[in-house]
């Protein structure tokens, strides 16, 4: 890997990041009308306005204001929160942590299962095994998380009284209630997407298994079995870490209702929560942080892809 | 308009998209949806407001089909009505992100160069920013409303419908037709609407009927955690809001507009496929 | 001499929703221990069909209807699937025709020879990696060692198609099949290439079925010829018979289309015509640096489509244009057409030209450019009456005429029948969509037409009754042509002057006739020397 290549990706993301900071910052900060009547209501005194435009710099040219705010942003403060007064980047990392927990499990469970599926579908094309993966697929992609929770509570902690229906256990705590607590929810955030990155998997599959390669491999004499593991998964399995990455950005969506409806202290629901009070920098820190760790996993699957295959560099 | 554009008419693709089990499900789920829009209200059996305490928490039976909420209203009735905003206002938003995404994307493919450059990784760094976050962001300073529910998701997906757009496009671009066209001194209006157009339109379709599918569940999960369609509305994601305390009571008040939003999306979906294959005539692999 | 692969009575269908398709019936073949039999048929003859049949390697829905494929007396049709397996790649081996497409991009060279090797010849890796390295010299490939560990897309096509031979070879074949190895290869490295398999099946005597489409390199390169046709096999004779006295008719018409530089298609051999294009010292730079390598200052070597190009045509003259990919050819052809930026002077018929921008709309007009693929040069959804228009539309209609009367009479010009005017694209075949692409140029009535490469996508019998069509419409109409192509043969029987051109340079322009007696540059008498000529019963295939 050329560092050529690195420098080039890292720019990048380093301008992603601007453009999303900007966005955040135009669609919190800017927009409203007045954000200072918005907070205190109409009732509130002149005198009081001016006192908290002030304090919020309302007062002042918007890149002005979208500078300082950047500037404490590289500096680590993401501002206090308007409900309890806390540092925001403070109470979110923690939350962030059990997002990312949750968030992790889920990926897990979904490369587990979504690929071997997508790998079988594609082998077993038209048979049988593939349709009913398709059905399941379709089911699957369509079911937003809220109603997959719903029937998920309803089986197992309702009807069968198997697992917990909601709340959060610390893994240090109590590993294995931990765990208990953490199983509907992961299944519930990776449905979605074991369904939508096995149709993926099994579509790549199918591309690579007709490719000229895959043919003179096979009449080279190489066995079938070599053929698959050797040469169609490789090649089939590169696009997936860009696939999987793409998907990261609308599992990080997902934790957010998951997290409301299991109640589990993520940084999900902390957005939530900062929305329904319109705690601005709360929602700003909250989004800032998703969408940075969106860009980060983006990056890091971005270089995987490019060692792994390493025509990329050159085109 | 004409019957045919290009390679085959509008019939060949109708038959086309019939044949195939994806196309003929999902054109009947739409067909359903349609009726559920334009008749829904006339179609209901009860009131949707009509408030009984009598009847509250009734599971599904002859009377009340898919039983009643708690506040006794029949359910069936205010699905029917509820389908109106959750369906047609995500088709709404869809349809407006493709317009603007396709003009957006097309524009930039056939300009190329540094702006196509600067304006594609603009777009990408706008798309880091999660769907339902980005709606997040901006009905939380908007206000809560499924007008701003509709803006939000069309400004989110806008980016990812000028990618594909820009796509086709670069791709029509390279066709030689393109450059005998440049060759003859045709006008860059000329290129983009007569040569380059007809030849996008279909997978943008195809693309924007699959997204439909997502608007219907970003803007139920939207409504659901509160952000979008408000109470009394009978938007499918409130009703499941609504219907959670009551879940051990009357589990049904929260499944059926669940299994409402999943089989329309569905649908959408299916039919997304069922188009993208009846669209492509090479389409048999071999 | 006993055959080593035997076709008896062979016949196959595919099974398809409208019924039974015969893609091959009753071959009938055999080839014997160190022979070559070649395999000739154009598109849709069922040629590669037969080549895959062979190694047992058939679609879904192949019915096989009858006869018999024996490897030394062992009928391959009754093999258990495992049995066969095993064969393949070792005593039955195919090489195939684009060296790029079948090797797996993401492994390297030596992984892929490796693997073939300790299947076949019971190897372990180490002993199969330096078997590699040794079969790599063999072939004469620099450094063998450093080629191990290369990518295929860090090797050239000539390269990669030797490792593939040598592999195969290696694993000691009794029978070889090339399904037209040398098609995706420049002309230079297809005769090396040919060279090497010479050698090669001297040293070793493996019986080979040569598939190809070039019936004068088959004529060079097999002791006898199958001609097929639409799954029969139609003649089957000796190399320079088939040439020199085919028997079937459609062999006769094969033959008679088959480019050969000496039967010259244009009876004169000077344009004499007032100067029309002037070219000098045009360069056409590729490779415009990207917005982040800019700002990272990077300095991207732009690559040079042209160089310092000097030409001049007169009216109605041909000139042709011989080189290779990568020659920048049609580099020239984008340049004359403002489809690309270039420097340098463009005078035509008086005006002078220094970029796209300053073409008229009389310069495009009298400029009209043809191009390679038909599936690509015509829009799908625009009818052929559609197309024709637009020319006519921008340029004028004709005195006298009514559009639809032009666009009859376009379509009468190049034979084909007027109704095609309501019909789209993609129900035309290859052959009929070049000819409404034609009929497009020559709407605009124009002085100079630019045909790049607008054979090369076609059958030989195609392309020849396009050929024809060119050259009667320049008698109609006195048009001249720059003749873009790859094929020395086919231009050497069209054009009066030849420019032959090299990595962007133009290297010298030559007299087509008479083309070997003039030709001063190095590459172009190596070109000359590589491309085969069709074999006749005087010569025989010896060890030149």
């Amino acid at each position: 890997m050329t560092a050529a290549y690195l420098t080039k990706r890292l720019l990048l993301v380093v301008y992603t990041l601007l453009i999303v900071s900007l966005l955040v910052f135009a669609i919190t900060q800017l927009l409203p009308a007045d954000a200072a009547v918005t907070l205190l209501g109409q009732s509130a005194t002149p005198e009081a306005l001016a006192a908290l435009r002030a304090r919020l710099g309302l007062d002042q040219p918007a890149w002005l204001q979208f500078g300082h705010w950047l500037m404490a942003v590289l500096h680590g403060d993401l501002g206090t929160s308007m409900r309890n007064g806390l540092p925001v980047l403070g109470s979110l990392v923690d939350a962030l942590g059990r997002s990312l927990l949750l968030a992790g499990c889920s990926l897990l469970l979904m490369l587990l299962v979504a690929i071997p599926l997508g790998i079988v579908a594609a082998v077993r094309r038209g048979r049988p095994v593939d349709l009913i993966i398709a059905m399941l697929s379709y089911i699957g992609v369509s079911l937003p998380e809220f109603v997959t929770a719903t029937l998920l509570i309803l089986l197992f902690a309702d009807v069968w009284q198997l697992l917990p229906a909601t709340g959060y256990v610390p893994l240090s705590e109590n590993f294995v209630e931990g765990l208990r607590h953490l199983i509907l929810p992961t299944l519930t955030v990776s449905m979605i997407m074991v369904a939508h990155v096995s149709r993926m998997v099994r579509s790549e599959m199918i591309d690579v298994l007709e490719t000229d390669y895959i043919r003179a491999a096979r009449l080279k004499g190489l066995s079938r079995r070599r053929v698959l593991l050797r040469h169609a998964l490789r090649n089939g399995l590169l696009p997936t870490i860009t696939i999987v990455a793409l998907d990261v950005g609308y599992l990080l969506g997902g934790i957010v209702v998951v997290e409301e409806i299991f109640n589990i202290p993520g940084i999900g629901r902390e957005l939530l929560v900062a929305v329904a009070a319109r705690d601005l920098p709360a929602i700003q820190g909250g989004v800032l942080i998703l969408a940075a760790t969106y860009c980060v996993v983006n990056f890091v699957a971005d270089l995987a892809y490019a060692y792994l295959d390493r025509r990329i560099q050159y085109a | 308009m004409p019957i045919s554009i290009g390679e085959f008419n509008m019939r060949d693709i109708f038959y086309r998209l019939l044949a195939s089990p994806q196309g003929l499900l999902g054109s009947l789920i739409l067909l359903l949806a349609v009726v559920l829009v334009v008749a829904g209200p006339a179609l209901a059996p009860f009131d949707p407001e009509a408030i009984s305490i009598l009847a509250r928490y009734k599971a599904p039976s002859l009377l009340h089909w898919l039983g009643t909420d708690q506040l006794g209203r029949d359910i069936l009735s205010r699905l029917l009505i509820g389908a109106r905003a959750t369906i047609s206002l995500s088709v709404l938003a869809t349809v407006l992100a493709m317009l603007l995404g396709a003009l957006l994307g097309t524009a930039s493919g056939y300009l190329g160069g540094r702006i196509d450059e600067a304006l594609m990784r603009t777009l990408d760094a706008v798309m880091s920013i999660p769907s339902l976050l980005f709606a997040l962001l901006i009905v939380s300073t908007l206000g809560k409303s499924d007008f701003n529910a509709v803006l939000a998701i069309t400004i989110a997906f806008v980016p990812g419908m000028a990618r594909i757009a820009r796509s086709v496009a670069l791709a029509a671009r390279r066709q030689d037709y393109v450059n005998a066209a440049i060759a003859r001194g045709e006008s860059a209006a000329y290129i983009v609407v007569r040569e380059m157009l007809p030849n996008i339109v279909a997978p943008i379709i195809v693309e924007a009927t699959i997204r439909v599918a997502f608007a219907i569940m970003l803007f139920a999960t939207l409504s659901f955690l509160g952000l979008g369609a408000q109470p009394p509305q009978p938007e499918w994601g409130l009703m499941v809001a609504e219907a959670r305390r009551y879940f051990f009571q009357a589990p049904w008040m929260m499944l059926m507009p669940g299994l409402a939003i999943a089989i329309i999306a569905i649908g959408f979906n299916l039919l997304g496929d069922g188009l993208r294959d009846a669209l492509n005539p090479k389409g048999q692999r071999s | 001499m006993t055959a080593v692969l035997q076709v008896a009575d062979y016949s196959l269908d595919y099974e398809l929703p409208s019924g039974a398709l015969h893609v091959l019936q009753n071959i009938d073949f055999s080839v014997g221990a160190g022979e070559v039999l070649g395999l000739v048929g154009e598109s849709g003859s069922g040629k590669t069909t037969l080549g895959w049949a062979i190694m047992r390697y058939l679609a879904g829905n192949a019915r096989e209807v009858g006869g018999s494929i024996s490897l030394q007396g062992e009928n391959l049709l009754a093999m258990p699937q495992r049995q066969v397996e095993s064969l393949r790649g070792g005593r039955l081996g195919m090489i195939f025709q684009d060296p790029s497409a079948s090797l797996n991009p993401t492994l390297s060279l030596g992984e892929q020879v490796v693997e073939v090797l300790t299947r076949h010849r019971d190897l372990g890796y180490r002993d199969a990696w330096a078997l590699g390295e040794q079969l790599l010299a063999d072939v004469d490939l620099k450094d063998p060692a450093a080629m191990m560990k290369r990518f295929p897309h860090e090797a050239s096509g000539g390269e990669k198609q030797r490792v593939l031979i040598a592999t195969a070879f290696a694993c000691r074949p009794q029978c070889l099949i090339f399904d037209e190895p040398t098609t995706a290869l420049d002309v230079i490295s297809s005769a090396q290439i040919l060279q090497l398999f010479r050698r090669l099946r001297e040293e070793t005597g493996v019986a080979s079925l040569y598939i190809s489409h070039d019936l004068a390199l088959v004529s060079r390169v097999a002791d006898r010829v199958c001609v097929l046709n639409q799954g029969r096999i139609v003649e089957q004779n000796r190399g320079g018979r088939i040439f020199t006295a085919p028997n079937d008719a459609y062999t006769q018409r094969l033959v008679a289309a088959v480019p050969a530089a000496d039967k010259r298609l244009l009876n004169e051999t000077e344009a004499g015509g007032v100067p029309l294009l002037q070219v000098a010292a045009l360069n056409v730079r590729y490779g415009q640096p990207s917005l982040l390598d800019s700002l990272l200052r990077r300095d991207r070597q732009p690559s040079m489509g042209a160089r310092d190009m000097t030409l001049g045509m007169a009216r109605g003259e041909i000139l042709g244009i011989i080189g290779e990919s990568g020659s920048g050819k049609s580099t020239l052809a984008k340049a004359l057409t403002g489809l690309t930026p270039f420097t340098g002077a463009v005078q035509f018929d008086g005006v002078k030209i220094h970029g796209p921008a300053q073409m008229t709309r009389d310069y495009r007009r009298k400029v009209q450019i043809i191009f390679q693929h038909p599936d690509a040069s015509l829009n799908p959804r625009q009818t052929i009456g559609q197309i024709l228009s637009r020319p006519l539309r921008l340029y004028g209609l004709p005195a006298g005429e009514s559009e639809a009367q032009a666009i009859a009479r376009l379509l009468r010009e190049v034979r084909l029948p007027e109704n095609f005017a309501s019909r789209y694209p993609h129900e035309l075949s290859g052959g009929q969509k070049q000819r409404v692409a034609i009929a497009r140029a020559f709407a605009a009535r124009p002085e100079l037409v630019i045909c790049d490469e607008i054979t090369a996508a076609l059958d030989v019998s195609v392309q020849a009754t396009v050929i024809e069509l060119l050259l009667e419409l320049r008698r109609q109409h006195g048009t001249a042509y720059l003749f873009i192509t790859h094929d020395l043969n086919l231009i050497r029987q069209i054009a009066h002057r030849i420019a032959v051109m090299y990595r962007g340079d133009l290297l010298e322009i030559l007299p087509a006739v008479d083309m070997a007696a003039h030709a001063r540059h190095p590459y172009t008498r190596a070109l000359l020397d590589a491309v085969p000529q069709p074999l006749t019963e005087l010569e025989q295939l010896d060890d030149a």
